[in-house]
């Protein structure tokens, strides 16, 4: 395997663009397969067959939304429970353009079909990786919410607003973690992709740069949480100014751009990240 | 070491950006509230609208009570002195009083209110610690001194494990008009809060905490009922001079006005009165933060626990809309002092309840974070209150749809007044009204059971909250979508002058109905309330055949003639029917629209009588929509769903695009 960071800007460039390009349009697809069976059942439900269609349903006030939550209840929540099955198969899905992404990140000048003969080599490995991540986020998680519940119990009869923020915060805390152990989760996906090594050694490889630089880890991943958030949050603030209640194919042409452009940007902050994750691993 | 303060130096640009559109979406710099439309009536006819009757300015005092109070704090007890001043105002000699004394409801797990194994009361919750009332003594003021409570009943009537309602029997007879004044000693030890009464840590909540007297109607009968868990209350108006004695560190919130305020060792003195009431409750609390300002002439206060001024804020700015909007629907608030307590979250079943010049709302200290309008809602219902309950003193036990049905109407139309269609939630690109989620539960549950009915008859809580509370809501809704809101509303503003410090029935309602609104309305309100009276319009099938001119074989003078179709053209090229259906023993007008394939629209209406109203049309083009009720007047209708036919194939772009959108969101936080 080659192994050779891209070192123009020009190519870099090229690179982090094809592999932004090739996550979004993987989460496109991805995506359209979760949501399917919700779309499938409000159709079914009859409330998009009248002469206004689904707009009725952005009506302001919300009586056929509404209605349609409460008729079409018992089809909806089969739907939801696909939906979740199909969402956990994406997940999974997911790792394959994941490691493509990595792939072109890090190899130059191989044919597409090596890369992804590469990729769905790695599928196993990065799916042990993932498995060990979700075990422990799940830890961190059921550990900071049995604080949160211990610091309920011992401060009660206090003030509320104070013990309400208190307990957000051990929750976030433990949150913070779940986002830390990703940023080493993709630290060992990197060291895999570079070094071809299994699951173990790339997870061993990940933890000993971490412990080596920190902060590097640390704070390399933040640009990339802060900015994700706040393209979606933008493209949130801008939809909510939208009148989708209307026929109007400009509001909603507005808003789907929006919505694309948050996902495609948070998407490149995210393969921003992976590059340094990258240079990280292979500067140990 | 330099990537890192650059990957930091980022990341904290982008955070404080993030924190800018999270400020921008939830403090404030949402879209204006859209007001709804203001729908003419489906149906002009009916009665011209009478003027507002003048409102009484006092009520006919029967029962009054003095009482002095003192709560220790440290044991949840109050001791207490009462006495009462009841005038026999029925047409016939009284020889016993019926007391009720709901406190008892929590004094032990088989009393009627906590006995269900289900849970108790609106709440759901069991009592933690038991509370109870014990009357040291009853006698009457003057008399020979004897202690009539020796000779009470023992327990509720027919139910030996219930003490919540007792017939004490008078020495001598009360005549018509005549007048009786009875003193009382008791004790209360209160429950750690159950529903709405009782004790969280220092905080301390008294409603129905004395002995009190059941209502008594004019025929000489008293309204007695034990405390069940869906039922509220029932009382005569009165005056109350209530006298507090609590440690200096309480702040104390109570109905009617502080006339007096002493302090010594360590200990206060307040003197609370108030007029042409029905019950009295009050609260004390070391931590409770309080605001006041005069709103429409009313001095009112505020009660909330420490750093949760944004909650207080929210609440007087819902009473600073409401207040003035209630004064001018239903008459002016008579007293000079409203009062708002927000209990703290330990306590959170003393919230969202009325008391005559006191309301109790609710919530936690975010409540006001985001695009909901949830403290609005419980403050502006319990608010409405103090006309459909305590002005309009019906029987809740009863009758409870004439006071929380009638107040679900108010609020929903109060805050829909005040924040148009995202009445109860805006932001997201969404709008929530109170309308629609009346609706929701309404519909839900709509044919389970009677909406007129008592409170202890309903199968379950929820079913009363979605009959009583929603469904009135929905039925007084229904009939401002056919008779206009104006005009509803008007019919409810001479309902609440005429009958305010009365007890009215849902017959003075009907009747004043009738009056305004026509005989129609009040048909279709009595089998809406009444027999479980449900509508649901529905379409199904569009045909449309081509219109020819004359063709085949015609025999004439001038001999046999063969004629062919010609092709259709013209502005009636095509005949178009379509069947409208109504199922369920409610008839209400209904428009009906019809889109034709060129684009242009036809509407009709239907009076709503009959089974089936067959809808034809001649147009250019063929007919390829129905829609029955487009303007959401029906909001009875029990399935909206089939309210439409088309022949064109639905698509849903915008539901896609959102889908799509909160999935790749999903992917994208949880995903590798």
């Amino acid at each position: 395997m080659t192994t050779r960071t891209p070192t123009s800007i020009t190519t870099r460039l090229t690179t982090t663009t094809a592999a932004s390009m090739l996550l979004w349009m993987s989460r496109t697809v991805l995506g359209l397969l979760v949501v399917y069976p919700l779309l499938a059942a409000l159709q079914a439900s009859g409330m998009l067959n009248g002469p206004e269609g689904e707009s009725v349903l952005f009506r302001p006030g919300s009586v056929l939304l509404l209605e349609l939550l409460r008729v079409g209840a018992p089809a909806l929540t089969v739907a939801a429970k696909l939906s979740l099955l199909l969402l956990a198969g994406a997940l999974v899905m997911e790792l394959v353009p994941l490691a493509l992404a990595l792939d072109l990140l890090w190899v130059q000048g191989d044919s597409f079909g090596a890369r992804v003969a590469r990729s769905l080599g790695f599928f196993g490995r990065f799916l042990k990786l993932g498995g060990v991540a979700l075990l422990t986020q799940a830890a961190l998680l059921l550990a900071s919410s049995l604080l949160s519940g211990a610091l309920k119990a011992a401060l009660g009869k206090g003030d509320e607003r104070w013990l309400g923020l208190a307990q957000n915060g051990v929750m976030l805390l433990g949150l913070l973690g779940c986002v830390y152990f990703g940023a080493v989760l993709d630290m060992a996906r990197a060291a895999v992709v570079q070094r071809d090594l299994t699951a173990k050694d790339g997870l061993y490889r990940a933890l000993s740069c971490l412990r080596a630089r920190p902060l590097a880890v640390f704070f390399g991943m933040y640009p990339s949480l802060a900015g994700s958030a706040l393209a979606y949050l933008a493209a949130l603030w801008f939809t909510a100014r939208l009148d989708l209640s209307g026929a109007s194919h400009l509001a909603l042409a507005w808003a789907f751009g929006a919505n694309q452009a948050a996902a495609l940007f948070a998407i490149a902050w995210r393969v921003r990240w992976l590059g340094r994750a990258l240079e990280l691993s292979a500067e140990g | 070491m330099r990537r890192v303060s650059r990957d930091l130096l980022a990341g904290l640009g982008l955070s404080l950006l993030c924190g800018l559109v999270v400020r921008a979406l939830w403090l404030g710099t949402l879209p204006a509230p859209v007001p709804p439309p203001t729908l003419a009536a489906l149906s002009a006819g009916g009665p011209t609208q009478t003027p507002f009757p003048v409102p009484a300015a006092s009520a006919a005092r029967v029962a009054s009570y003095d009482i002095v109070a003192k709560l220790d704090p440290k044991t949840h007890r109050v001791s207490a002195r009462e006495t009462i001043h009841f005038v026999n105002r029925s047409s016939v000699a009284l020889r016993e009083l019926w007391f009720h004394l709901y406190l008892n409801a929590f004094k032990n797990d088989r009393t009627l209110f906590l006995r269900s194994p289900f849970g108790a009361g609106r709440s759901g919750d069991k009592a933690r610690e038991y509370g109870f009332v014990d009357v040291k003594k009853l006698s009457v003021v003057g008399g020979d001194g004897r202690d009539l409570w020796a000779d009470r009943d023992r327990h509720s009537p027919d139910d030996p494990d219930d003490e919540t309602d007792l017939r004490v029997p008078l020495p001598i007879a009360l005549e018509p008009q005549a007048t009786l004044e009875l003193e009382l000693e008791f004790e209360d030890q209160l429950p750690e809060i159950v529903e709405r009464t009782g004790f969280a840590g220092s905080f301390h909540f008294l409603g129905q905490w004395f002995p009190k007297l059941a209502r008594l109607e004019p025929n000489g009968e008293f309204s007695h009922f034990a405390f069940h868990a869906q039922s509220e209350f029932y009382a005569d108006f009165g005056n109350y001079d209530v006298s507090l004695e609590l440690p200096d560190a309480f702040r104390v919130g109570a109905s009617g006005a502080l006339v007096s305020e002493t302090h010594d060792h360590g200990q206060q003195h307040l003197r609370y009165r108030v007029e042409n009431v029905h019950d009295f409750a009050w609260t004390a609390w070391d931590a409770f933060q309080t605001r006041s300002e005069v709103i429409a002439g009313t001095r009112v206060t505020v009660l909330y626990p420490p750093h949760q001024q944004r909650n207080a804020e929210a609440e007087l700015s819902s009473v600073r809309f409401a207040l003035p909007h209630f004064n001018r629907l239903y008459g002016p608030y008579p007293y000079p002092t409203l009062t708002l307590v927000h209990p703290p979250d330990a306590a959170e079943n003393a919230g969202g309840m009325e008391y005559p010049t006191l309301i109790t709302t609710g919530g936690p200290w975010y409540s006001t974070f985001g695009g909901g309008h949830f403290i609005d809602v419980v403050t502006t219902h319990e608010l409405g209150h103090q006309w459909f309950y305590g002005l309009l003193a019906s029987n809740e036990h009863a009758a409870p749809f004439l006071d929380e049905g009638f107040n679900s109407y108010a609020e929903a139309e109060s805050l829909e007044a005040q924040y148009g269609a995202g009445s109860v939630y805006r932001g997201l690109g969404l709008s929530v009204s109170s309308t629609a989620l009346n609706r929701l539960f309404s519909a839900a549950r709509g044919a389970d059971e009677t909406v007129g009915q008592g409170a202890a008859d309903f199968a379950s809580f929820r079913n009363l909250g979605a009959l009583v509370y929603s469904r009135t809501a929905v039925i007084l809704a229904t009939l401002s979508g056919v008779y206009g809101r104006e005009r509803v509303n008007h019919a409810l503003g001479v309902y609440a002058r005429k009958f305010r410090f009365e007890h009215p029935t849902a017959n003075d309602f009907l009747g004043v109905m009738q009056a305004e609104l026509g005989d129609d309305a009040q048909r279709q309100l009595a089998l809406a309330l009444f027999t479980r009276g449900s509508v649901d319009y529905l379409v199904r099938d569009i045909s449309n055949a081509p219109v020819h001119s004359s063709a085949g074989v015609f025999d004439s003078p001038s001999g046999r003639e063969h004629k062919k179709p010609d092709p259709p053209q013209g502005t009636a090229a095509y005949a178009s029917r379509v069947v409208v259906y109504r199922h369920g023993s409610l008839e209400f007008p209904v428009a009906i629209q019809l889109r034709f394939e060129d684009g242009s629209e036809q509407r009709r209406n239907w009076d709503g009588h009959g089974a089936t109203f067959k809808v034809d049309s001649t147009s250019p083009s063929k007919l390829v929509s129905v829609y029955v009720d487009p303007d959401e007047r029906i909001l009875l209708d029990d399935d909206r769903s089939n309210n439409w036919v088309t022949t064109q194939s639905p698509s849903s772009p915008r539901n896609l695009e959102r889908g799509l959108h909160f999935a790749q969101v999903l992917l994208g936080a949880l995903g590798p």
